[in-house]
């Protein structure tokens, strides 16, 4: 019963943080500098070109009224048309972000258990020297953005030892679990940036678990060692690994500009690029809306999973 | 089996490099007869918990000599992986805080379970069902209902029913009960020290009791060893250890303990602290702090020896162990300055106090708790009023209100004729330097990156005059005051005992001279020993200062010895209020009464004492 007011309160919350941010990104889109309509027309154009081209477009409404009629568009699934494309977005958006998924679900499903078990193997003997080699390997791959982790994959996996393509290149409509080769170096360095803040996380959370009282209980109750671990340290270190991977779950789906964009794959993060370079002004709205709902719904999904897991929150 | 059920041989143990090691346990033997219960005295540093985990083998980051036999095996030589079939079979563990010992995510019908799964080879359902029987071993209600659910749902007390539940799973021989009532209200803890003795009675285990109440030691065990800095310095019978100590530090012990029986002498306190154990003295290890030592004792090591005219068993580790109950002077009768009710008017006044926690709101359906509940109380000039009551009774919230740390929702607080802001913040200079705080917990009072210095000459420089040299000179004073002297200007808190840094924290309250000082629980996170000089210093400068005391505490025998009048608080309610003398002789409410009897005394209760008349294998 609180669990399912606790959901729908957060569902709200969900609501009214989606709103706020459809204001925002409307509103900052909107006064940036530079007029849409010249950039859809280049710097050829005449001002009577440009001021028919807004009329067209709805630009000289006032910014309220604009903002309604995008909204309201939204709210019926309508994102309206790509500058860029003059298609309705959409579709393209769909189909982009059902590659960010599969994308991001594979790197999830690869990397959060990857990253806990280190995390807990580190936390076993703090400071051991299985600890110094997880915690110094996954705290050097931080140090490392993306796009060099990136580029050295694609330098070592597919120029100088070529097993795999270095471009994950192809249509937009094409299944991307059709070339599942295509997936490997992305998700390969997806997962090592997810290794070093959720296997920290955990680390240090399970340091503090194992050192708990309830966890000597077990001890001197003569369980054996592994099943401690297993059974009574497990389920109460993974809360703040949880909370990280809900806030992964955004990322992956949305964040993913610098992956993608360095491996041409067809996701919500280039198109958002695109998008920006192109300033295709209904798309990036509509993009950043889609990327903040994914962050809200990894938020929650993360909140659901710990109100299950954790018997103190559900009653 | 014939041997008995723990035999512990020549135990050392040591903490950090071995060519420089903390000596945390000295060459400590005891035995335990199959049914006997021994208790392990000692105040924190002694060890105790120590060599309760060494029996277990469980000792994280130190390293122990000696031998422990555990029901004909010697659990220091068992292989690792070995010990699983020791833990929990042959010895089991009952602890400190229950709550914290429990898994938080797990129902508790299964942490029991889990070990008969392991250690008998159950299936799921005889398991559960054994879980659900113990439960009913140990008197919780519904067992059944219980097992479903978690630790947070359940009170203290029923936590450790559960724990002790856990613990006779696999009927061991040996249970470990780890100052298993410390930190419990006084209540829970009488019906949790009547379950050990009827588990005794009915099962036979042998018990390991450790605690530093000897109350509570006396309530359970046959034996007694007392342990000093790692030292076993007296062991014999209960009775005979407790009531004719042949050892200073016992002694001392013994007369530092507040009463609620009687009020009349003055706490003997133990002077000094214990000796440093990474160079313990070559002789007797209680000499630096022991009023009758000699040079003899700073040369030679006493042995345990039997003092004459009593029993073998009843051992000593004192050179004077004959004449030490003699040489040592009780501690002088005071004349406690007496209420002197009804003359003048009441210093402070604190009328229809009220304070509710919770609100109701959207997302809140509960009722809001009443944790104060229309409270009017007065306090004389220079007199204490002890507000007694057990965990969640609002006693902290009602000192806190009256402070203007927490502010009420009804009711208003007035010192003399003036009424004070409900705020401490909104109070008047003059107003905050006449009411004082000491707080429970000494370590979180204090900001762990100033000097004595600096913590003293805040509150000098806020509420006095004086400036510059002037400051530090009155720094001094009140150091002095304390007991403290001149050299500890310039420490900082992680360098201090914690008797020490309370007395700091009394200094800071009495730096701007105040009319009233608010005492929450200030001796409930100290040593018996050290309690006793903090209770003195207290009495001390009320009687040199005219300062009155709110003192809050949920010990009776503390309060006893320090208030002119007591409140018995419950439910937010003060239910009965009086003369101390009184009160705890006749009491009026139920209440008061169930408190009173639920403290554990010196005496045995009869039951236990002709339940087993061990026979002491030495």
């Amino acid at each position: 019963m609180t669990a399912l007011v606790f959901i729908c309160r957060r569902l709200a919350l969900l609501l009214l943080v989606l709103a706020l941010v459809s204001i925002l990104t409307f509103a900052i889109v909107n006064v940036l500098p530079g007029d849409v309509a010249t950039a859809v027309l280049g710097d050829t154009s005449t001002p009577d070109q440009v001021q028919s081209v807004r009329i067209a477009m709805g630009l000289d409404q006032p910014l309220l009224v604009r903002y309604l009629h995008w909204i309201e568009g939204v709210l019926r699934g309508d994102f309206g048309a790509s500058l860029q494309y003059g298609r309705p977005i959409g579709p393209m958006l769909l189909g982009r972000l059902e590659n960010s998924a599969i994308l991001g679900l594979i790197t999830l499903a690869i990397g959060a258990p990857l990253a806990v078990g280190f995390g807990l193997v580190a936390a076993l003997r703090p400071g051991g020297w299985l600890d110094r080699v997880i915690s110094g390997f996954s705290v050097g791959t931080h140090a490392l953005p993306e796009y060099v982790i990136g580029l050295v994959a694609i330098l070592a996996f597919s120029i100088w030892w070529p097993l795999l393509p270095g471009s994950s290149l192809m249509d937009p409509s094409e299944n991307p679990l059709h070339r599942p080769e295509a997936l490997v170096l992305p998700v390969g360095v997806l997962v090592l940036g997810m290794l070093a803040v959720i296997g920290q996380l955990t680390r240090a959370s399970a340091i503090g678990v194992l050192a708990s009282a309830y966890i000597r209980t077990a001890v001197l109750k003569g369980v054996p060692y592994w099943r401690v671990v297993l059974r009574h340290a497990l389920p109460n270190l993974l809360p703040p690994a949880i909370a990280e991977i809900g806030m992964y779950f955004g990322y992956v789906i949305g964040g993913l500009v610098v992956v993608e964009t360095l491996f041409s794959y067809a996701g919500v993060g280039q198109m958002m690029t695109n998008a920006v370079a192109y300033r295709d002004v209904p798309t990036i709205q509509a993009a950043v809306l889609v990327v903040a709902a994914a962050y809200g719904v990894g938020n929650l999904l993360a909140d659901v999973v710990a109100l299950l897991t954790n018997p103190r929150l559900r009653t | 089996m014939t041997g008995p059920t723990l035999n512990v041989r020549s135990l050392c143990i040591n903490y950090g490099p071995s060519a420089h090691p903390l000596r945390a346990v000295r060459d400590v033997s005891f035995q335990i007869a199959p049914g006997e219960a021994y208790g392990l005295i000692g105040e924190s540093g002694s060890g105790k918990s120590t060599i309760a985990f060494t029996i277990m083998r469980y000792l994280r980051g130190g390293h122990a000599d000696g031998q422990v036999w555990l029901a004909g095996q010697d659990v220091m030589r068992l292989p690792e992986a070995a010990l699983t079939q020791v833990r929990g079979r042959v010895a089991a563990m009952v602890y400190q805080d229950p709550m914290s010992a429990l898994n938080p995510s797990m129902r508790v019908g299964e942490q029991v379970a889990e070990a008969v799964r392991l250690h008998r080879g159950a299936d799921r359902a005889a398991a559960a069902a054994r879980a659900v029987e113990l439960f009913e071993r140990v008197h919780l209600p519904t067992p059944s209902d219980i097992a479903q659910r978690y630790a947070h749902q359940l009170s203290g007390g029923q936590q450790q029913r559960v724990v002790i539940a856990m613990a006779l799973a696999c009927d061991p021989k040996l249970l470990i009960m780890d100052e298993p009532t410390t930190g419990l209200d006084v209540t829970t803890e009488a019906v949790i020290l009547e379950l050990v003795r009827e588990l005794r009675r009915e099962t036979g285990v042998s018990v390991l009791f450790i605690s530093h109440n000897m109350g509570v030691i006396a309530q359970v065990c046959d034996r007694v060893g007392v342990l000093y800095a790692g030292q076993l310095v007296e062991e014999g019978r209960t009775v005979e250890v407790l009531h004719a100590p042949r050892h200073p530090y016992t002694i001392g012990l013994m007369r530092a303990m507040p009463q609620p029986g009687g009020a009349a002498h003055r706490l003997a306190s133990i002077p000094g602290r214990l000796p440093d154990l990474q160079d313990p003295p070559p002789g007797c290890v209680f000499a630096a702090r022991c009023e009758i030592a000699t040079d003899l004792c700073g040369d030679v090591m006493p042995a345990l020896l039997p003092a004459s005219g009593r029993e073998a068993s009843h051992g000593s580790r004192c050179h004077y162990r004959d004449e030490a109950e003699a040489l040592l002077p009780p501690p002088p009768l005071i004349a406690h300055g007496k209420a002197s009710l009804g003359a003048g008017a009441p210093l402070l006044e604190a009328v229809g106090l009220e304070k509710r926690f919770g609100r109701r709101s959207w997302l809140r359906r509960a009722a809001p708790v009443r944790a104060v509940h229309d409270v009017t109380l007065e306090i004389p000039p220079g007199q204490t009023l002890a507000v007694v009551g057990e965990s969640g009774s609002g006693k902290s919230t009602l000192a806190r209100c009256v402070a203007g740390l927490i502010v009420p929702d009804e009711g208003y607080v007035r010192l003399e004729e003036t009424r004070l802001a409900a705020q401490v913040g909104r109070r008047s200079r003059l107003q905050q330097r006449d009411v004082q705080f000491i707080f429970q917990n000494p370590d979180g009072a204090l900001n762990p990156h100033w000097t004595v210095k600096q913590l003293l000459s805040r509150p000098v420089q806020l509420y006095t005059d004086l400036r510059g040299d002037a400051v530090r000179r009155r720094v001094v004073d009140l150091l002095e005051m304390v007991n403290l002297g001149e050299r500890y200007l310039g420490r900082f808190p992680r360098e201090m005992s914690g008797g020490e840094k309370q007395r700091i924290g009394i200094a800071r309250a009495f730096a701007g001279n105040p009319r009233l000082v608010i005492c929450d629980e200030p001796t409930s996170a100290l040593d018996i020993s050290v309690q006793a000089s903090i209770l003195n210093e207290l009495i001390a400068l009320q009687a040199r200062h005219g300062t009155a005391y709110l003192f809050v505490s949920h010990d009776l025998g503390v309060v006893r010895h320090v208030a002119h009048r007591v409140a018995i608080m419950r439910h937010g309610r003060i239910v009965e209020a009086g003369d101390p003398a009184e009160v705890f002789e006749r009491p009026h409410d139920p209440y008061t009464r169930a408190l009173i009897d639920a403290i554990p005394t010196l005496v045995p209760p009869p039951a236990v004492a002709e339940a087993r008349v061990t026979q002491i294998v030495r």
